[in-house]
């Protein structure tokens, strides 16, 4: 076989020498590679990279539109349409120039064939007809800045400063779409009320075709529909209750697929007291029938507080009737308190109920988890004790990291709106632990973010979804995440869940949330604008802050202090909070939310680092995507040395992740997926008792439960880096 | 006098044979049903495919589809009268079971995503290709011969060897981004031969180990002439189905490798020398059966979820 001759670069991207290569040996194969032993049954990390090389010079480079001069094809890219002139005419043509030669002068080199394939796959610009990609990875980031800087040029470079050393990474729709002529939303996750009436459902449908068309996940909040064999005006035994309705999403999703690129995606949230709970749960069963199946949307349980009572005195839990709770409280069952009114309901006899065992439900919530991985689950009470906002959080969204607020929307008789309410759209980007500690400013990476996101809620008009539109003007909510934990600790040589580690995150995310809410007090202060009902906040009446100003946050083990001291972070003091108190209590803050830690997929491979702040999957993770087919991804920072530091999400065990979680969870506004995860040796009952574990360490929301199944003794793949447990 | 017939109840809680309980209980685990799998998501992918391509496809799922026809009607039960316990009898069931909902599974691909003059055309093929015939005729007479070792040899080889030309092609796909949510569904499958592969192997193992030494060299040599002559006619049924792509060398060696984890199966030293199983990286690590693959909502089902065990919680779980 011909032997190809490729260079090979350091971490910085210097060259440091050849290496030849099976030229018959093509990058899937390369990539493939780390996830066999090699013959001295040593990781094949190198082979990684010599996959990414091989991909470079055998697709990205070959596909790859030449122009002589930045002139030259800034002007075809706008002259064919493919770049948005007014994004490119809010600056001088010499800035975008030096812009360009400053992302250019970092040396960007991806990591991972993992990265580079969702790169030039996913998110750069291609030529119409899909076979050319016209944009390297540093003019994405030039174009993303430009949009979001919208004209102010200090903005604009810092943000490529930000996402091109990869310490700030706007979330998917917003780095793939910016800056581009014909383009979907910056916008990925939204969240829909549906009340108890016809013109509600229908118009739920019609928005969720809508959104996903512009590439979102949606969300629905079905726990105010009335349940199967409710009566229809007046007349008993009418309703078909939820699980059409969730038919009816389901095939929608599946219809509005953007262009092919992807199916669109949706989630419905049902409270736990729903009459048709059960029901909801087994559509999600292995052996459903057709007719009730709910195979490709996802499903969400709301438990408040007075669920888990039950359970836990072993008694059983009535369900009430959305449609009688209406009519006697005149608000919709999702709005009320389950848990401050559950005796008053249970003793109203206008109120149909029926019961089941609490301590069932939790354990068919458990067995359906092992099947489907669904439901998610959101503690209802937890999540609006710790809401600083006027209002009440019902439901989550798809990734279960979104909590806000939401209000009805009212038709008229010929489907007009009659009063619009409240619905919630998200924009999302995550910080890279390792690459802002290491940064030395986090204080800038912060207030950059979330300027970036700000940006994005400014540029964002749902016009077919009024409710959504209208919500995101009032409440410029934007969720600011962090990912690559794992891997900082694994780089630091701390193990995941230890006391060290549950230090360090506390203190990470204490001081995150001074630095975003100071951030956002400083627009409010540009602006002279703040959140709508800003006034009745927790922010407003100081009450947001006695916890940080009676009490003094900062680190108490010697290797997180050691951290925090290497990397030169200030953490915020008592009096810090003191001074953004009274500044927040005078001026507002902007955004009515400002974190959400998403499990972040995609972006992470980009950004090379673990998703989100969970440990990882593996060591060399195994990832199917429509798109992609099977790649492997090692973990950042992977290395002999690092190795044990790596302990996958199955051994490090529910517990620890909840620890984790917990420490964090106390700085955040909304809410972080939290996928908790178990080897097969775990029964429904250890599933029940890390739920139990994490209510009661204040998470708010559980993602998904993932069960890791090993091949059986003699089964297994020789050599397989992946198998090996 | 006729010997009287006892019939005895089975009884789970004296297991004669762990591997019986563990096999049991993995295979339990593993039940799936091919409507799991949003098949109709690979829909456009499938559109995509250039018509020899789709061809191609068709017919390996044929040829698939003859194999576990064979293996769920009468390849199974043929061994079910060998059984040394009452245990193994019902994992047999098991095992005959799922190989029929393989078998539908393929039914369910080809519905979802080709036109019914494809479907019929693809089992005409099945029915004129003489490669695919002469594998079912060679596997048939020896699952209706009157050798139980014999039998589970020529299960065994069907079970880790001869599907595994039809398995290769699903898995290139996926490794290319093509029907990826099809690769799902075999690799269940292939999850589930691994199993069946390996318990046969397994129970063949014990038979041969109390035979004498002239009856182990009798069943050795046996089960090299079947692999060779299953082999023989297998490389001629590949390079029919994939010489057009240009494949026929990698699946090759792709049924070296399995043809030697397939005697691993029985116990045997593998035939095939190392550098003639050297299988393409993205196909060898795609094929683990392991359930550790990472996916979320957007990336279709997957083919890691198991059935779990229930157990009820106790008081002091509850204890907050």
């Amino acid at each position: 076989m011909a032997n190809q001759l490729v260079e090979v670069a350091d971490d910085q991207g210097n060259l440091t020498g050849k290496q030849t290569i099976e030229s018959a040996m093509s990058y899937q194969d390369l990539n493939a590679m780390i996830n066999l032993w090699g013959p001295d049954q040593k990781l094949q990390l190198e082979k990684d990279k010599l996959a990414v090389r091989k991909y470079f010079l055998d697709h990205v480079n070959q596909n790859t539109v030449f122009f002589h001069s930045l002139e030259e094809r800034l002007d075809y890219l706008v002259e064919n349409e493919y770049y948005e002139k007014e994004v490119l005419d809010q600056y001088s043509f010499s800035f975008i120039e030096q812009l360009e030669k400053l992302a250019y002068s970092k040396k960007f080199r991806f990591e991972a064939f993992m990265g580079a394939y969702k790169f030039y796959t996913g998110y750069a610009l291609k030529t119409f007809d899909g076979t050319r990609y016209l944009e390297r990875f540093e003019d994405r980031v030039v174009m993303v800045a430009l949009t979001l800087a919208a004209g102010d040029e200090s903005m604009a470079t810092h943000l490529v400063e930000e996402i091109i050393s990869g310490r700030f990474q706007p979330a998917t729709p917003t780095f793939l779409n910016c800056g581009k002529k014909q383009r979907g939303e910056f916008v990925s996750c939204f969240l829909l009320r549906i009340e108890d009436n016809m013109e509600s459902i229908a118009r739920g449908i019609n928005s969720a075709l809508q959104l996903s068309k512009r590439g979102g996940g949606v969300a629905l909040s079905l726990s105010n529909v009335r349940e199967y064999g409710a009566p229809i005006k007046k007349i008993e035994g009418q309703s078909s209750g939820i699980i059409p309705v969730m038919k009816l999403l389901e095939d929608s999703f599946s219809y509005a697929n953007q262009l092919g690129a992807r199916q669109g995606a949706g989630a419905v949230y049902l409270n736990a007291h729903h009459p048709d709970i059960m029901r909801f749960l087994d559509t999600k069963r292995e052996n459903a029938d057709e007719k009730i199946r709910i195979k490709t949307l996802s499903i969400g349980v709301v438990v408040p507080d007075i669920t888990l009572e039950l359970a836990k005195n072993g008694e059983d839990m009535y369900l009430f009737s959305p449609y009688d709770v209406e009519k006697v409280y005149g608000i919709p069952f999702g709005d009320i308190s389950v848990t401050e009114k559950y005796n008053e309901m249970v003793d109203d006899p206008r109120i149909r109920k029926s019961k089941i065992k609490a301590r069932e439900l939790f354990e068919r919530i458990a067995e359906l988890q092992f099947e489907s991985g669904y439901p998610y689950v959101m503690y209802e009470d937890t999540v609006n004790a710790a809401n600083p906002i006027q209002g009440r959080i019902n439901m989550s969204n798809l990734c279960s990291e979104i909590l806000q607020v939401n209000t009805p929307t009212t038709y008229n008789a010929d489907l007009s709106y009659d009063d619009i309410g409240k619905d919630i759209s998200c924009n999302l980007g995550s910080m890279n632990i390792a690459m802002a500690m290491d940064g030395g400013d986090i204080a800038l990476t912060v207030e950059t973010s979330i300027r970036a996101l700000t940006a994005v809620s400014d540029m964002s008009n749902i016009e077919s979804v009024r409710s959504i539109s209208d919500g995101n003007h009032k409440s410029h909510a934007i969720g600011l995440g962090q990912m690559n934990l794992h891997g900082y600790l694994a780089r630091e040589k701390v193990h995941y869940g230890s006391e060290e580690s549950i230090d360090f995150t506390n203190i990470y995310f204490y001081t995150v949330v001074y630095h975003a809410i100071k951030a956002s007090n400083q627009i409010a202060i540009e602006r002279k604008s703040h959140f709508h009902n800003f006034e009745n906040s927790k922010y407003a009446s100081g009450e947001f802050f006695d916890r940080y100003t009676d009490q003094v946050w900062a680190p108490t083990t010697e290797k997180a202090k050691e951290l925090f001291a290497k990397a030169n972070v200030t953490i915020p003091t008592q009096e810090d909070w003191k001074a953004l108190k009274a500044s927040v209590m005078k001026h507002g803050i902007y955004n009515q939310n400002l974190q959400a830690v998403p499990p972040t997929g995609s972006i992470s491979y980009i950004n090379n680092s673990t998703s989100s702040i969970h440990p990882i999957a593996s060591r060399v993770e195994v990832r199917k995507e429509g798109k992609l087919g099977r790649v492997y991804y090692p973990a950042p920072f992977l290395s002999e040395e690092t190795w044990e530091y790596y302990e996958d999400a199955y051994e490090v065990g529910p517990d620890k992740i909840i620890d984790v979680y917990a420490a964090a969870t106390q700085h955040v506004d909304q809410g972080l997926s939290l996928t908790l995860f178990f080897k097969d040796t775990a029964t429904t009952r250890d599933v029940n008792r890390a739920q139990i574990y994490a209510w009661k360490k204040g998470i708010k929301t559980i993602y998904y439960i993932r069960i890791r199944q090993a091949a059986l003794e003699g089964t297994e793949v020789e050599n397989c880096v992946s198998c090996m447990l | 006098m006729a010997t009287k017939l006892i019939t005895r109840p089975i009884n789970w809680n004296k297991i004669e044979d762990s591997v019986d309980l563990d096999v049991w209980n993995r295979l339990t685990q593993n039940f799936w049903m091919p409507e799991k799998v949003p098949i109709s998501n690979d829909v456009q992918s499938w559109e995509n495919l250039r018509p020899h391509e789709q061809k191609l496809t068709m017919h390996v799922f044929t040829g698939l589809t003859m194999l576990d026809t064979i293996q769920g009607t009468v390849g199974s039960m043929s061994l079910m009268p060998d059984a040394r316990t009452p245990h193994e009898e019902a994992v047999i069931t098991n095992i005959a079971f799922m190989e029929s909902v393989h078998a539908k599974s393929y039914s369910s691909v080809f519905s979802t995503l080709c036109s019914t003059n494809d479907i019929d055309e693809a089992f005409r093929w099945s029915e004129d290709n003489p490669y695919l015939q002469k594998k079912a005729e060679i596997i048939l007479g020896y699952y209706r011969g009157d050798d139980p070792l014999k039998r589970k040899v020529a299960s065994t080889l069907l079970e880790s060897f001869l599907f595994y030309s039809g398995f290769y092609l699903p898995m290139y796909w996926s490794s290319r981004a093509k029907l990826t949510n099809t690769a799902d569904l075999i690799r269940l499958i292939i999850r589930d031969e691994a199993i069946h592969g390996y318990y046969i192997g397994y129970k063949f193992q014990l038979g041969y180990n109390e035979s004498s030494t002239a009856r182990q060299e009798e069943l050795k040599s046996y089960t090299y002439d079947l692999l060779l002559e299953l082999y023989e006619n297998e490389v001629k049924y590949t390079a029919d189905l994939y010489d057009e792509i240009g494949l026929t060398h990698d699946v090759k060696q792709f049924l070296h490798y399995n043809g030697n984890k397939a005697l691993m199966n029985l116990g045997f030293d593998p035939l095939f020398p190392k550098d003639d199983c050297q299988v393409s990286p993205a196909i060898l690590s795609a094929l683990s059966p392991a359930s550790d693959e990472n996916h979320d909502f957007f990336s279709g089902s997957g083919s890691s979820y198991v059935i779990g065990k229930h157990e009820a919680t106790t008081d002091d779980d509850w204890n907050f």
